[in-house]
């Protein structure tokens, strides 16, 4: 599953970032890497960004859909690595 | 960058994540003399300025926002670059209290670097309404560099910061090293063992530091140490391998995860949570604006409001402008005709000028935009019309400069710098010229507005958005590109402080001041004093193949077209000099018009935003730009004017 499957309001934890080691970087970065929380809060129209917020933080973030696709989430919790 | 005035001026350098508040910060000190420049060679640009804080000679320097200091993008390898040259006494990380728990994932990095470090935590009173208490003391003391709090707009605290930044120095700094995992610091240990004399010699910056980025698979890094000795950089590569392998982690990741959980830690150290008040109010609201419906009706309505500011009141500002100058213009033109008189008349113009942009259509335009984006409308504006953007291949980020552009191209161009990544950024130096700024929105109006009608007026205003977003479609399709894709920090919306959003529009507007209007200024002097002289027989002659055969205009319309270089408006003042008379109705058909109109919109930058593409992009995107829009011009007017022949 990954960030584009998600719907409105839904909270899930990140799984893995995209393969692409600098995108990986950025994100991780701006707070996104795996085990963190985040809600999916809405995807902008004429297919536009995703909406995301950061549980830990609340920071929001806008994340195009190509970079989205490959971010793995799982709704259950996973056990910390 | 100015050198250091004296030796023992401090230099101290501001970085931070975007968003942390370092440009309010920034702006409170430096007052209103600030310089902005480009780091050499590089699209990449700073601010510093020069102040006294007790006695002591302080040189500010205001770096590129930066999440992190890797390399891959400009920015960030720019401002390491700059933090690890020497030039730096004390650096001050800004750090936006409010999200800690992410911020200090730069501040870990910094540390690395061992640089005197003073640690500034703004966004205090958000963190406050967000209920997260920080205990600074214990921030100070687990980090081992000194921790100020501030709130940036309300301007307290900033004193606390420079006098711990001027007692810091490098002799006395002792920072606490990040201790990550045992296997790691063991890693890291070896490494150090072993350590090249000569990649030593050749890389003066902390060796520690240098480990932690090759480790981290920093490209810049191993490429710099594999030139002095690459059987080291491979055994690193091994090491990191084989950490990646122990842990189950991707090989750029290793010490990114590590970093996290050390942030983690830390953070909760520190930071204890009460319930916080703020979400309600403000979730609603930001609900609203990111509804589809809610958010475009947001769009249109803030865009019809800046608009309308701008051109109605716009309008009837620019007549008062023009009133007192009216009387000196007659007087000046009842003066026996010399060269002096001449000259006089086009500095007088050149001020008129100046004045007519600035007043009426620039300050409302940077007002709305200045309030907009303290309010944080404009990232949720980008964030609703990204997907349209990104059709013509720009992106949200570029909306700012673009509507500005609107207004006058020269601060637009200058706006391009928020815009990190060069491409983005190179695409929108690019459409900037083609929207249509106030000065040439003055020759719409006279000419098609009142010779071919309004409707004719709003289409040709239509017309131009729609070149301006061609060209960008077909220049973004031309520059290859390594997408690293948008990803763009939303933050929360705020009230926008007036204060701030004064000195915003005033330092915007310094740079319409001291970049165009000195262009607009000296090339008045010397059209006047050519057309003194009698240059238009020669340029309409030289100019006669374009005039005449593709744009099937009079000739003498050569030299109006050829002075619009300098000023779009002037176009139309020489124009009616050059056809003796202000009814140009009699002189030239409908046609002609509309491929005048056509031609004087999109034909060239005026100078004074070639000078600001000169400076912020290089002579090439100067003369890139340049072409550009000579070449659409004379394909689109051109077009016009043949196929209205067969109309005739
Ligand atoms: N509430 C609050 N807002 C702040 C503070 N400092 C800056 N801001 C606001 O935060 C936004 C981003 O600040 P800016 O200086 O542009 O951030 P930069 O990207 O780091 O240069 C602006 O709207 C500022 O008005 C602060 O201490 N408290």
């Amino acid at each position: 599953m990954t960030l584009l499957d998600l719907s409105e309001d839904e909270v899930v934890e990140i799984r893995s970032l995209p393969a692409d080691a600098n995108m990986a970087r950025r994100m991780s970065s701006l707070g996104l890497f795996a085990g963190r929380r985040i809600r999916f809060v809405k995807a902008a129209p004429f297919a536009g960004p995703l909406l995301v917020e950061d549980q830990a933080t609340g920071a929001r973030l806008m994340i195009a859909r190509a970079m989205a696709g490959e971010v793995e989430v799982t709704r259950g919790r996973t056990p910390k690595p | 960058m100015a050198a250091r005035r004296s030796p023992d001026e401090l230099v101290v350098a501001l970085t931070g994540q975007p968003n942390c508040g370092k440009s309010t910060l920034f702006n409170a000190v430096a007052g209103f003399r600030v310089d902005t420049g480009n780091f050499a060679g590089t699209t990449v640009s700073y601010a510093e300025t020069a102040l006294r804080f007790e006695g002591r000679d302080i040189r500010l320097i205001d770096l590129p926002g930066i999440y992190s200091i890797s390399s891959f993008d400009p920015a960030e390898r720019v401002a390491r670059d700059f933090l690890l040259s020497g030039e730096v006494d004390v650096v001050v990380n800004v750090v936006d209290a409010s999200i800690l728990s992410r911020s200090l994932e730069l501040t870990l990095q910094l540390i690395e670097m061992k640089i005197p470090m003073v640690l500034c935590l703004n966004m205090m009173d958000e963190a406050q309404h967000k209920g997260v208490l920080i205990d600074l003391e214990r921030l100070a003391t687990l980090a081992g560099v000194p921790a100020r709090s501030t709130v940036a707009v309300l301007g307290t605290g900033i004193d606390a910061v420079f006098a711990a930044a001027t007692k810091m120095s490098r002799t006395a700094y002792q920072p606490r090293d990040p201790c990550y995992d045992r296997d790691v610091e063991d890693c890291i240990a070896g490494i150090l063992a072993r350590y090249p004399e000569a990649l030593r010699q050749a890389l003066p910056v902390p060796e520690r530091f240098v480990t932690l980025r090759l480790l981290e698979m920093d490209q810049e890094f191993e490429r710099r140490a594999s030139q002095v000795d690459a059987e080291f950089v491979r055994s690193v590569q091994q090491d990191r391998r084989r950490l990646a392998t122990l842990h189950g982690w991707p090989e750029s990741g290793v010490l990114a995860s590590h970093r996290h959980a050390l942030v983690l830690d830390l953070y909760e150290q520190v930071a204890t949570h009460h319930r916080g008040a703020i979400a309600g109010m403000r979730e609603k609201i930001d609900r609203i604006i990111t509804n589809p419906v809610g958010g475009l009706l947001t769009v249109v309505l803030s865009l019809l409001l800046t608009f309308s500011l701008a051109f109605f009141l716009g309008d009837l500002v620019a007549k008062l402008v023009d009133q007192p100058f009216a009387a000196l213009r007659t007087a000046i033109q009842a003066l026996p005709p010399s060269l002096a008189v001449a000259l006089l008349s086009g500095l007088v113009e050149g001020v008129v000028a100046g004045a007519g942009i600035v007043l009426p259509y620039l300050v409302p335009l940077l007002l709305l935009l200045a309030v907009y984006e303290d309010a944080g409308l404009l990232p949720r504006i980008a964030f609703m019309v990204d997907g349209l953007l990104h059709r013509v291949g720009l992106h949200g980020k570029s909306v700012v400069p673009l509507s500005l552009g609107f207004g006058c191209n020269v601060p637009a161009i200058m706006a391009t710098r928020n815009l990190e990544n060069p491409r983005d950024r190179l695409i929108t130096m690019l459409v900037i010229p083609f929207v249509t700024c106030s000065a040439r929105s003055v020759v719409i109006l006279a000419l098609a507005g009142k010779y071919l009608g309004g409707m004719t007026a709003a289409a040709l205003y239509l017309f131009g958005l729609g070149v301006a977003m061609a060209v960008s479609f077909a220049v973004s399709r031309s520059k290859q590109h390594k997408a690293l894709g948008l990803i763009m920090e939303v933050p929360p919306l705020r009230r926008p402080y007036p204060t701030i959003v004064m000195k915003k529009v005033w330092l915007r507007l310094r740079e319409f001041i001291v970049v165009a209007w000195p262009v607009i200024l000296v090339s008045s002097v010397l059209l006047s004093a050519a057309s003194y002289v009698g240059i238009d027989r020669p340029v309409n002659a030289a100019l006669s193949p374009l005039t005449t055969t593709v744009l099937r205009l009079p000739e003498v319309t050569g030299i109006a077209l050829f002075l619009g270089v300098f000023r779009k408006e002037l176009a139309l003042v020489m124009l009616a000099t050059a056809l003796g008379t202000t009814e140009f109705d009699l002189v030239l058909s409908q046609s002609q018009i509309l491929v005048l109109v056509i031609f004087t919109m999109l034909y060239i930058p005026c100078i004074a935003t070639l000078a600001a593409l000169f400076k912020e992009g290089g002579l090439k995107t100067c003369f890139t730009s340049a072409a550009l829009n000579f070449g659409v011009a004379v394909l689109l007017a051109g077009a016009v004017a043949q196929v209205a022949r067969f109309f005739a």
